[in-house]
């Protein structure tokens, strides 16, 4: 009798473990296809503003500095990198270098809002002093309207993978099961993305305008 | 360094294309080019950094 209790007991954990792993697997998929429908959504948000920029600009485009230009596109790239060795280390279960790759991933993000809103934006005149506004003319207000659009987001994934890196370090993950962790890292991606095609449209497209 | 070496190839073969990207952009001021090289980005970091095939995965892990 003991014995068939005992072994009825195992084969229900049992059940509840497959059943457990399913749910998460579900969950997983469902949580997957959620995020990449909000990617879609904002896609048409950053879509609408690279329209208006080649309505409004045409073949042209503002005089930014191409250096200035250059730096933030790289920083944003090695972001890029250090936050796909968060996300790969978590995989893992390297947490210490989870930890590490996560913070260069938020001080590469601040640096590129920094860079953003001294020299794009020449909110600092006494550090570099910028000539456009966003109600002085049409470059003015798209410059603003994608580098300030962008920026919201570069802040808003900064925010949320140091709650992903407090949340690792109370243990809230494991190598199986680190959705919070994914999830930031493919924003953080998307974020470069969209930087992508704002950097040409921004930088490289059309002759500068005196 | 083994479960890292795709994305460190990506990364290198992204600032590859950001260079060409910039020198092409002072030869030329084409859109289409431009873009074109913006596209290529895209899928790379859309294919390996943000994983999309995992939507179809039909175990849906890691």
């Amino acid at each position: 009798m003991a014995v068939a209790t005992k072994s009825l007991h195992g084969a229900v954990a049992a059940h509840d473990d497959h059943a457990g792993h399913e749910d998460y697997a579900t969950r997983l998929r469902l949580n997957r296809l959620g995020m990449w429908l909000f990617f879609i959504s904002e896609a048409f948000l950053f879509g609408a503003l690279l329209a208006t920029r080649f309505y409004l600009w045409g073949d042209t485009r503002p005089e930014l500095d191409q250096m200035v230009g250059l730096i933030v596109t790289s920083v944003l790239l090695l972001s890029s990198a250090s936050m796909y060795v968060a996300d790969t280390a978590a995989e893992h279960g390297q947490w210490r270098v989870f930890s590490v790759a996560a913070w260069t991933t938020m001080i590469l993000g601040l640096v590129f809002f920094l860079g953003v809103v001294i020299f794009e934006w020449g909110l600092f005149p006494q550090i570099y002093e910028g000539h456009l506004t966003p109600w002085g003319d049409k470059y003015g207000a798209v410059v603003f309207a994608m580098t300030g659009m962008h920026a919201l987001h570069v802040l808003s994934g900064i925010v949320l993978i140091f709650i992903m890196w407090r949340l690792a370090r109370k243990k809230h993950f494991t190598p199986e099961k680190h959705w919070g962790i994914e999830a930031a890292a493919i924003y953080w991606h998307y974020v470069d993305l969209v930087w992508i095609f704002f950097y040409p449209a921004l930088y490289l497209i059309g002759t500068a305008h005196h | 360094m083994g479960h890292y070496s795709t994305g460190i190839i990506i990364i290198l073969v992204l600032a590859a294309l950001t260079v060409v990207e910039f020198y092409v952009a002072l030869a030329t001021h084409s859109a289409v080019f431009l873009l074109l090289i913006a596209a290529l980005k895209a899928i790379l970091v859309i294919w390996f950094f943000m994983h999309v095939k995992r939507l179809w995965s039909a175990e849906g892990g890691h």
